[in-house]
């Protein structure tokens, strides 16, 4: 899966984790902030859904949940830290 | 109207007794160790405040042989209650009379059968022993239907304060003249169903829960029940008291489901509340059993909410979560009975584990036992998800010795 | 206390249309299921995306109140279960992971205090907040809870409310337990169907509950609950709430119980309205909603509306005695023939 392919399905992956009712994966910019006052407006308990979510659909695991909102700042940083993650591990 | 405590039954990690709780508190013996009868992935991987007695020796214990459906939250919170109704030497007819409310909490219930109610929900099970026992009332029910009663009974779930909030609202119902007495309590037995759910919020400590340290690293769940038998003034005659209920108060945090506000809103207004209708002021309170469940959040937010109300002079405090795990539904009542303890001893039981205060306040808990303290007034502290704060005070009766 | 106001999702066209003035819609099956809201204008989607049914219910019926009505003073809700869906979705997830990496939403908004909680953080309340979760009486013990609230002098102004999910959860656990018919059921027939069990029922109904009079003088003058009576103890009970008010038999006018079809335990009611209140209409509510613990909220949801409007729908007319006025309802209802609970409404003329 190239970069780009990867970030749509990432979208795609966080509306139905999060049941984001009224987005589309078009409607997640790749530098819009997931967390905080704007953007998203995700939470701490969606970061904690988005960890079991990067477990399950990409295997990949994060115990400390302080890294996992540095993972999670937006879908470029999610989509950079998985193909990361994957080239270190081939 | 004065409220008094007549009868305390208790069974937690540390004792399946009123006595035995009072014996490992003082000897400083904790409760936390990896489970025996608890079947779970995380059974040998965290800390847990397991009650020392299986179901069929409780079963025993209790002569309940032909009864079935009974789960281990049934077992355990009817021990508690019939050592909490022996203590208060009430009568069958006492018990049963349309003047005594039965007031009960439980945040898991029945659930406590995760695999037997995954198959009976899903239409597998072989068996329809479980079908009612699952919900939170089912183990009042149970309690209800052995004893006949048939006054105003509940059971309360607001998370982890539950209990606390089922010993205010019989406190109130008391107060009010609905009732002349209440059994008030609760119960919670181990379950895959909080110790998952607990884990997916990485709330879960792998070391046994070092409450208000700075290096604390989240909660140990434990299990347990106890009840209290609360009477009016007007019936206990000749009674022997072992304190008076003086005051309550609840409030809500409004700020986050699973976590409190960081200027502790409800902590704080739970607090005065309660102060306010005992009517005496902070300074009067002698010792705190704070809620100091050893999560980061848990523990910050509450000494922001005892600076709040006591600013400099915060009473002696510690969290005796460190000998039994957090009990979830059944805290409120196993720690107002701890500090009814303390105010008939006059002790003080300490914080385990505690080494290093956190710096943003430089407090620490109470690390060691002290003896012939002179305590009037005790408050106790529980905090539940969706943000339930509640605080009691229990007060000393002077002639009791 | 006074009833200042009440909104309810039901099975019925309750929240948008007044079922006073419209055909009670005729329901069939054995789940009778709430006609849900579109919720986006009450409720940010940002919030919605979490929510189980009992919770949008729940919210659906109590945001509006709360927005209508500043400076609540306590949110006391009644529900036996909470949000059953949620809980079964987590149970699945700790079976299918084998208790691996879970996500938490199901966990936290499964609680049943999680609408009490959710209405104060949507709110910004942080006043008294409880939730009882105590079977067919989790609703009677929110207004007894209410009612000793309001004796104190400082507080005004409660909501309180009772919600139930239907949920393949506790449908199949009651199905296996004998709780529901066999066979489908109209909500025409439902009361009159002569066998076992009943039908599942859901709902949330939400009320504001003031200490004083408003401009409708409908007030909840008392409650009542009993556990495991004998008859007589019942009928007693039933005598004691009338005496307790200043009350004699004759000054009832609409006795509204709940009979849910289930042969085995209807006849509570039966002999209640045959030895006791001979000459009563009597009016029953579950052939519109179902049977479920907190139903007892739509009870007094139809008390406040047919005091209030001086007029009783026929589709729930089960023995009709003509009456001018109607001033005083005793609501009585049982869940399993186990817990009994009298509920008193009364319209006080100025």
């Amino acid at each position: 899966m190239d970069r780009e392919q990867l970030k749509l399905d990432i979208k795609v992956q966080i509306i139905k984790y999060l049941n984001l009712l009224d987005y589309n994966p078009e409607d997640i910019k790749d530098d819009m902030p997931l967390f905080g006052d704007k953007g998203l407006e995700l939470d701490s308990i969606d970061s904690l859904e988005l960890i079991v979510m990067l477990e399950r659909e990409y295997n990949i695991k994060i115990n400390n949940p302080a890294d996992g909102r540095k993972i999670l700042k937006d879908i470029n940083n999610m989509a950079d830290y998985i193909i990361e993650v994957n080239y270190k591990n081939k | 109207m004065n409220i008094y405590v007549t009868g305390i039954g208790c069974v937690s990690s540390i004792g399946n007794n009123v006595i035995d709780n009072i014996k490992s508190l003082r000897e400083k013996i904790t409760g936390l160790k990896k489970p025996i009868f608890f079947d779970s992935k995380y059974a040998s991987e965290f800390y847990f405040g397991e009650v020392n007695i299986d179901n069929s020796s409780l079963i025993k214990e209790l002569g309940l042989k032909n009864e079935k459906g009974l789960t281990r939250t049934d077992l355990l919170s009817m021990k508690a209650f019939d050592e909490a109704v022996r203590c208060a030497n009430l009568s069958e007819k006492e018990i049963s009379s349309i003047d005594t409310a039965f007031i009960s909490a439980s945040t898991v219930g029945g659930m406590c059968m995760t695999d037997q109610l995954y198959n009976d929900a899903n239409l597998i099970s072989n068996t329809k022993d479980f079908l009612s026992s699952y919900s939170c009332s089912a183990h009042t029910m149970k309690i209800c239907k052995k004893y006949q009663m048939k006054g105003i009974s509940d059971t309360i779930n607001t998370a982890c304060s539950s209990s606390a909030n089922s010993i205010m609202f019989g406190s109130k119902l008391i107060r009010s003249g609905l009732v002349k007495r209440a059994i008030v309590g609760g119960v919670d037995s181990l379950a895959k169903y909080t110790v998952n759910g607990f884990n997916s919020l990485q709330i879960l400590s792998k070391d046994r829960c070092t409450p208000f340290d700075i290096n604390r690293k989240g909660l140990n769940i434990g299990e347990g029940a106890a009840y209290l038998i609360i009477e009016s003034e007007d019936v206990i005659k000749d009674k022997t008291c072992l304190a008076k209920i003086s005051g309550y108060g609840n409030s809500n945090d409004a700020f986050h489901a699973s976590s409190m506000s960081d200027n502790a809103i409800g902590i704080t207004k739970a607090i005065i509340n309660a102060i306010d209708i005992a009517g005496i002021k902070p300074d009067d309170i002698d010792y705190i059993n704070a809620h100091g469940t050893g999560t980061l959040n848990n523990d910050f937010v509450e000494l922001v909410g005892l600076k709040n109300v006591f600013n400099n002079n915060i009473p002696p405090f510690s969290s005796t979560k460190s000998y039994t795990g957090h009990t979830l539904g059944a805290a409120g009542a196993i720690e107002g009975i701890y500090s009814i303890f303390s105010l008939l001893h006059g002790e003080l039981y300490p914080n385990l584990n505690f080494k290093t205060p956190i710096p943003d306040f430089n407090l620490s808990p109470i690390t060691k036992n002290i003896q012939n303290a002179n305590i009037k007034f005790v408050m106790s502290n529980s905090y539940g998800f969706s943000g339930n704060c509640t605080s009691l005070i229990f007060e000393r009766i002077n002639n009791v010795y | 206390m006074f009833i200042k106001d009440t909104i309810a999702i039901s099975p019925q066209n309750t929240y948008n249309n007044d079922i006073f003035s419209s055909t009670i819609k005729q329901l069939y099956g054995n789940k009778f299921l709430a006609i849900e809201p579109e919720y986006t204008g009450i409720i940010k989607p940002n919030q919605l995306r979490r929510m189980g049914r009992s919770l949008r219910m729940g919210i659906g019926c109590a945001l509006p109140l709360l927005r209508n009505y500043c400076n609540v003073d306590g949110i006391i809700i009644g529900s036996s279960e909470g949000g059953l869906e949620d809980c079964i979705k987590f149970l699945n997830q700790i079976k299918d992971y084998e208790e691996g990496m879970l996500t938490p939403t199901n966990f936290v908004q499964s609680t049943p205090n999680a609408l009490a909680g959710q209405l104060a953080l949507l709110t910004s309340n942080n006043s008294y907040n409880t939730t009882h979760v105590h079977k067919g009486l989790a609703f009677e013990n929110a207004l007894i809870d209410a009612k000793i609230l309001l004796l104190e002098n400082k507080v005004k102004r409660l909501l309180v409310g009772g919600v139930e999910e239907i949920s393949n959860y506790n449908f199949n656990i009651e199905k296996s337990a004998g709780q529901f018919k066999d066979k489908e059921c109209s909500s025409s027939q439902l009361i009159y169907s002569n066998t076992k069990g009943t039908v599942c029922g859901e709902g949330s109904t939400m009320f504001i509950l003031e200490s004083l009079t408003g401009n409708n003088n409908i007030k909840i003058n008392d409650i009542q609950t009993i556990t495991f009576p004998t008859e007589e103890e019942l009928h007693n009970t039933a005598i004691n709430i009338l005496k307790r008010n200043n009350l004699k038999i004759d000054h009832i006018d609409i006795l509204i119980f709940g009979m849910n079809g289930d042969i085995r335990s209807d006849y509570f009611y039966y002999r209640m309205m045959e030895q006791l209140f001979v000459n009563q209409s009597v009016l029953m509510y579950k052939n519109l909603v179902g049977e479920y613990p907190t139903s007892s909220a739509f009870a007094l949801y139809l008390a406040y509306n047919i005091l209030l409007k001086q007029y009783v729908p026929k589709d729930i007319i089960f023995r009709q005695e003509a009456k001018l006025k109607y001033n005083n309802i005793l609501i009585y209802n049982h869940y399993k023939g186990i817990q009994h609970s009298f509920i008193l409404v009364t319209k006080e003329n100025c």
